[in-house]
This record gives structure tokens, sequence and C-alpha cells, in this order.
């Protein structure tokens, strides 16, 4: 249970949030820059520092404002509602949910919280069938080799933190983006977005920490960024069912609006439910996270909020284009902006299949450790 | 002339297997995009030249004269080899149209040019505020000497910008006492000052549709199909026929194969659930297309179809997006990359694909709109 001062708090960071991002130009600011090619606003990243966004979850002793991943979900919610292409979740549950936990006195942390430096971290690697589960990316004598995939904000950061092996088990190194030996491949995504394939061939790169505390960390950090996309999604398909809601009371067909006729009534109430249900159980598993301190737990939790976040998501930005018709498969409305940013957001760290499977696993091996 | 119907169906399917695997350019086999005309040209030409451009047309029109039985065999090995449809409007819904109710003069001027693709065709049907409700129309036509004279706008128009022609429903008599009554079916030049068209960027950023504006534009009396203020009639009448078209396996059996096979490569048979969710879509396929020959053993008997066809494009949309999805759900971390994915050596456009799968529940008369059509006239459900 959330205190009422708690969630007086939360009220009152959602308020700003929404102002800060209504004022930015909202969901128009997320299509001029993609038309004009750019990934995201440096500027913007900054401004969000200053707002103290990216430091929401980071405690107060560490400069952060210490409101937990509870506070996390608020802002990711309203970056989902304007299909922001910031890496705010990516921020906030990476890179800083590495740092904190591992090297919390690195000057990047400060950085990072204050929108002054962009970071991107690279921890997958491509294996034949999708992800791999072994890493070959190798850190010896201050240089990697090897490779990473999916990298979230690789266009445009300054620096990586990458995941890497090294004799004694797992490494956090940090590599400028500029290193030599370090190619970036950018694959386009259906947002306009990329995402980012590195290939490291003798890069330097320095050591921040290393040792079973890597695993355990980069774990958690996982955990967190995992719920926070499902909040970003939860946020996405709120305002896709609000745009959808909009046309279908003034979209007039047969000499009336076509959110008078009953099927497209429920069609809607059922949207509207699966947005509700979802917000709840995602919102829940937030708050849940912050109070736990088992790491299984914690990730199951994680994967029960993204599951319900991704199959809303998907039920409501596939009906969203239906309702609209033909309109809603053009680029000119912005329905088909949501649905692109829903695609993108639901294949990163996994879908709801994925953390169907993920979920049920975990469930039994806590079932069989009691 | 052959006379393709004689043929047993083994002896048929291996003659057109044998001459798309042999002629149809390696190139342009799964187009992920709609092609402009240029670009399937050389083997629009190789078909025509064979005679195969149109196999639904009697042949006294330059058609193959298929039953309905060879021309599914036909369609399936087209859909098989990954052969494009090209520009077929013309083929598949102007020259039935004009077969069927254009004069002889129509069809001794028209068909062999659709068959050549000298002219190339799009659809003007839809307009801002005639979709689902397309009898709303309000494009106007109004008889000035021995032309036509137009005025209006139609939207959703697939390739206008690579057409030369636009068939469309134009109003010709606005103080008709019903919205389905004084509309008509007019055939025009694009290439003309009164005409002017403006591509609609589609959410995949594709230009595949566009709006079409009419501003005094012209076109002679003659080109007319059928009677004057009939036009809403005939259209329904070609669309049972499009309806049949658009019902058919092959768009979702394509995706399917598509589906199989980047799944083995990424390895996702070796989840039992993903196994189960294939075998679904699969028997979906596989069960829709009993239904399909269904319908296809009516037509071959010569019967017409009834309103209970929409039920094919109902089942068969809704599934050819559920394997797309599937595919997504395959490509795992990469269901958000835009291009071709390569797995071992066969590469798939998963993003192409599902983008094509959405709009196929919304044209051809939405999936709604049909559902309403089967609740009416086939359950007899009450107003
Ligand atoms: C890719 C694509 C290509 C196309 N190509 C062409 C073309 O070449 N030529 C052409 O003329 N047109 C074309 N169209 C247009 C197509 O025919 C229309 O999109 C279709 O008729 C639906 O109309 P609409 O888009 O205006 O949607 P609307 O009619 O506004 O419908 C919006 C939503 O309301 C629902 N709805 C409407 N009425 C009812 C009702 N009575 N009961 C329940 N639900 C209802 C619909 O099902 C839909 O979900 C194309 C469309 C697409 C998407």
């Amino acid at each position: 249970m959330q205190s009422s001062e708690q969630e007086e708090d939360l009220r009152l960071l959602r308020e700003s949030a929404r102002t800060l991002f209504d004022r930015a130009g909202g969901s128009g600011r997320s299509r001029k820059l993609r038309d004009a090619g750019g990934e995201f606003d440096p500027d913007m990243v900054r401004e969000l520092g200053e707002a103290g966004v990216f430091g929401v979850a980071v405690p107060e002793e560490q400069g952060g404002l210490g409101m937990g991943l509870a506070a996390g979900g608020v802002i990711a919610e309203e970056v989902g509602r304007v299909i922001a292409p910031e890496p705010v979740v990516a921020t906030i549950g990476l890179g800083l949910g590495l740092l904190r936990r591992l090297c919390p006195e690195h000057p990047k942390l400060e950085q990072l919280i204050g929108g002054e430096a962009s970071l991107a971290v690279a921890w997958q690697e491509r294996g034949p069938g999708g992800a791999s589960a072994d890493a070959t990316c190798r850190y010896a004598d201050g240089k990697l080799t090897g490779g990473k995939a999916w990298v979230v904000g690789a266009g445009g950061t300054q620096d990586f933190l990458v995941v890497a092996e090294a004799d004694g088990g797992p490494v956090l190194v940090l590599a400028e983006a500029s290193a030599d030996g370090l190619v970036t491949t950018r694959r386009a995504q259906a947002d306009g977005s990329s995402l980012g394939e590195l290939s490291f061939s003798g890069t330097p790169a320095a050591e921040l920490a290393c040792g079973a505390a890597v695993q355990g960390a980069l774990s958690e950090a996982v955990a967190d960024a995992t719920a926070l996309a499902a909040a970003e999604l939860v946020g996405l398909s709120q305002r896709a069912f609000e745009i959808t809601l909009d046309y279908i009371k003034t979209r007039e067909q047969f000499d009336k609006p076509i959110g008078s006729f009953q099927v497209i009534q429920h069609r809607a109430v059922d949207l509207n439910v699966m947005c509700e249900v979802a917000q709840a159980a995602v919102r829940e598993v937030l708050m849940r996270m912050d109070g736990e301190t088992d790491a299984s737990i914690r990730a199951r939790l994680a994967s029960r909020a993204k599951a319900r976040a991704v199959t809303a998501a998907r039920k409501v930005t596939r009906d969203a284009i239906q309702l609209h018709g033909a309109v809603g498969y053009t680029d000119e409305f912005d329905i088909g902006l949501y649905l692109n940013r829903a695609l993108v957001l639901s294949a990163w760290l996994g879908d709801d299949a994925y953390h169907r499977r993920i979920w049920f696993d975990a469930r039994e091996e806590e079932g069989a450790a009691q | 002339m052959t006379d393709w119907n004689a043929m047993s169906d083994a002896e048929f399917r291996k003659e057109v297997r044998g001459f798309l695997e042999a002629e149809y350019p390696e190139e342009l086999r799964h187009l992920p995009h709609r092609p402009k005309f240029a670009e399937i040209e050389h083997w629009h030409r190789k078909l025509h030249t064979k005679g195969w451009v149109a196999p639904a047309w009697p042949a006294e029109y330059g058609g193959m004269g298929l039953n309905a039985a060879k021309l599914l065999i036909f369609y399936e090995e087209q859909q098989r080899w990954g052969v494009n449809r090209g520009r077929d409007m013309g083929v598949q819904m102007v020259g039935p149209l004009i077969i069927k109710f254009g004069t002889q003069k129509q069809k001794n001027y028209w068909l062999p040019r659709i068959l050549s693709c000298e002219d190339i065709w799009c659809q003007g049907y839809s307009e801002p505020g005639a979709g689902s409700d397309l009898a709303n129309l309000r494009t106007r036509a109004e008889i000035d000497g021995d032309d036509f004279v137009i005025n209006g706008q139609k939207i959703w128009t697939t390739m206008a910008h690579d057409a030369t022609h636009i068939f469309m429903l134009v109003r010709t008599d606005p103080d008709a006492p019903k919205k389905q009554q004084g509309i008509s079916f007019v055939l025009a030049p694009m290439d003309q000052p009164g005409v002017e068209v403006r591509t609609i960027t589609t959410l995949s950023g594709e230009t595949e549709f566009c709006e079409v504006f009419f501003d005094n534009a012209r076109t002679p009396r003659e080109n007319l199909v059928g009677e004057l203020n009939k036009g809403w009639t005939m259209a329904k009448a070609l669309l049972s026929f499009e309806r049949i078209f658009i019902g058919s396996p092959s768009l979702a059996q394509n995706a399917l194969g598509q589906l199989e096979s980047f799944a083995r490569g990424r390895g996702a048979f070796d989840d039992p659930v993903f196994r189960d969710r294939f075998a679904q879509a699969a028997l979906d396929v596989e069960d829709h297309a009993a239904l399909y020959s269904r319908f296809a053993d009516q037509l071959k008997r010569g019967e017409t179809l009834g309103a209970d066809v929409s039920m094919l494009k109902i089942w068969v949309t809704e599934c050819f997006q559920r394997i797309t999805e599937l595919m997504i759900e395959a490509a795992g971390p990469d269901g958000g990359t835009v291009g071709p994915l390569q797995v071992g050596n066969v590469s798939v456009d998963v993003l192409a694909s599902f983008y094509k799968a959405r709009p196929t529940t919304i044209y051809g008369g939405s999936n709604e709109i049909q559902r309403n059509i089967l609740s009416k006239a086939v359950l007899g459900l009450p107003d």
C-alpha cells in the first residue's frame, strides 16, 4: 500500500512531467525529430536532467530524489504518452541502475542524473536464434574484443557501459564511443530510432567494477528497466486509446458517429478495460519492487509487468488502427506512430510470450525452494 | 489455343509451376512493397507474350478462360513462388466490369490495352466522407456536350500516382431519392489538367496510396460503363467477385511459409509453446482452404455466390495478421527492426509482412462491415 503522502508526491511528479513534455511539443516533437532523422534531442535530455527526471529512483545519498521505481514508472508513463524518443527508461533502469549499484562514486553518475552526459549500456550478445546466453565479449589488458547487440541510444551517445568477460569473471567497463577499434552499426527500428550493434577489436576501455557483483547488478538493472519499459507501454497504450476514443466520437459514416455502433462501443470498452488492468498491474509491480530485496522475486515481478503491458499495447495499438480505418494506416495521423513505438518497446527486453515463460519458471523455482 | 481446362489438375499445375520457375525474375520474388509498373514491366511483357495476363477472362477476350479450379491452382502457384500480382486492377476489376456490362466498342478498345498494360488502372471509389458508407460519395459528374465534367475528390486510391486511368463511381443524379441511386460508373484518363494526385505516406513509410482531386476534369460520355445512374448495382456485382478473391488463402499461405522458414532458422520450434501456436496458425490456414474450396466449387458449378462468402475474408485476413504477429514473436529482440532479417540462407522482412497484413481487415469492406453483412443477410438477425 502507498501512503497518502507518497501518493501525493507521485501525483505532483506526474503533473510536472506531463507539463514538461507537453510544453516541449508532445507527440508532435517526436514526429519532428523522426522526420529530421534525429534519434533524440540532446537539449531535451539536459532539460529532463535539470528537472530531476533521471534521478528519481536514485537514492538521495547518491544525488538522486530517492523516490523509487514507482516514481520512475510515473516518468516512464509520461514518456510513453508522448512517445518521446529520448532513452529515459534505458538511462534510469540500465545506466543509472548499474552505476549506482556498482560504482556510485564515479563522476558519470552525477553527470547522467543531471542530463549532462549520455551513456548507452551494451550488455546483450547475438546468438543464432536471438539473444545469446553466453558472453563472448572479452576484456583483457584494458582492451575489449568481441561484440554486443541491441544497444539502445547507441547513436548519439558519448560513452558505452559494457558488460564483458575477463579472466576473473564479469566486468563493467567504460568505452568512449569514439575509441579506436570500435565499430557501431545502427539498425533502423520501426519508430525511427535505431539499435546499435557494436564490434570491438582491441578497443581501450576503463574497468569500473568486477566479479559476481557485476552479474547481480546487471540482473537487477535489467529487471528495473523491464518494469519501466512496461510503464512506458502503459502510458503509450493509454494515450493511443484516448486518441482512438476521440476519433470514434467524431468520425461519421452512415450519418452517425461510428462510436454509436454497438460493436465499436464494445471494442472501445474492451480496450479501456485492458488499459486499466495493465496500468494497475504495472503500478503495483513497481511499488512492490521498491519494497522487495530478493532479486529473483523482483525479476519475476518485472516479467509480470512486461508481459501484461506488451499484451495490452499490442491489442490497443492494433485495434486503434482498425477503428481509424484507412487514416489509421497513414503516417499523417499520430496513431501510427504509437503502433510503431509499441513494436519497438515490445521487442526490447523481451515480449509478452517471453516474459510469461520467465514468470512461470521463476514461480516454479520459488515453489521448489519453499 | 490451349484448352487449359481440359488438362488434369496435376498437369496444369506442372505447366504453371514450370513457367514461373523458369521465367519469373528472381529479384522480384516476394517483393515487400507494391512495385511501380516500370519495376515489373519486363515480367509483364513475358506474361503478355505467353497470353497469361488475365487467367480468369474468357479466351475470346484474350484471357486464359480458366475455370474456378484451374484459377485456384494458377493463383496458388503464383503465391507459392512469390510472384507479384503486378498492376492488376485493370485485369481484376475493370476488365470483368467491361466484359460484363460494357458495349462491344468498349470491349474492343479497352480490353487489349489492359492486357498490354498500355493503360494502367486505379480504383476511385472511396472519398473522405465515403469509406464504409460508400454510397455517401459526392464526387459529381455532369454531362456537358459529349463529355462528363468531374468535380470532387477520391482518397486511398492505391497507386494512383503510377496509373494512366481511373475507374470511378461518381454521382450523376444528386436529386435521386436514395443515396444508392444516381451513382454511375465512369472511366477517366488521369493525364489531364483537371486531375491532381497527391501521394499519402503509410505508417511504414511507403507511398502506395493517394488522394486524387478533380477540378473540372473531363471524360467522354462514351466512357460511361453500363447505364447512367446504375453504377451502384454494378459495383456490388463486382464486389462479390472481389470478396472471393480477397478471401482466398494465398496471402496467409504465403506468410505461413515465410513464418515457417524464419522460425525454423531462429530455433523457435525448440519451444513447445511456439510449436503449438504455429500449429494453430497452420491449421487455421489449412482449414480455411477447405471452406474456400466449398465456395470455389459453387463457382465451378456456375452458381453465384451468396453473402456468406464474406466469412472467407474475415477468417483469412485475421489469420494472416496472427501469422505476422508470430513472425514478430519469433524475431524476438529484432521484432522492431526494419528491413529483411537474415537467418541462415533465408531472409524474411518481418515488419513488411506485418504492415501488409494490417489493412487487409480495413479494405475491401472492413471486417466489421463483413460481420454486419453476415449477421443480417445470412443469420437473419433483426435490426
Ligand atoms: C491500404 C489500403 C488501400 C486502399 N485502396 C483503395 C483503392 O485503391 N481505391 C479505393 O477506392 N479505396 C481504397 N481503400 C479504401 C478502403 O476501401 C476504405 O478504407 C474502407 O472502405 C473503409 O473506409 P474508411 O477507411 O473510411 O473507414 P471508416 O468507414 O471510417 O471506418 C472506420 C472504422 O469504423 C468501422 N465501421 C464503419 N461503419 C461501421 C458500422 N456500420 N458498423 C460497425 N463498424 C463500422 C470500420 O469497420 C472501421 O473499423 C484502401 C484502403 C487501404 C487501407
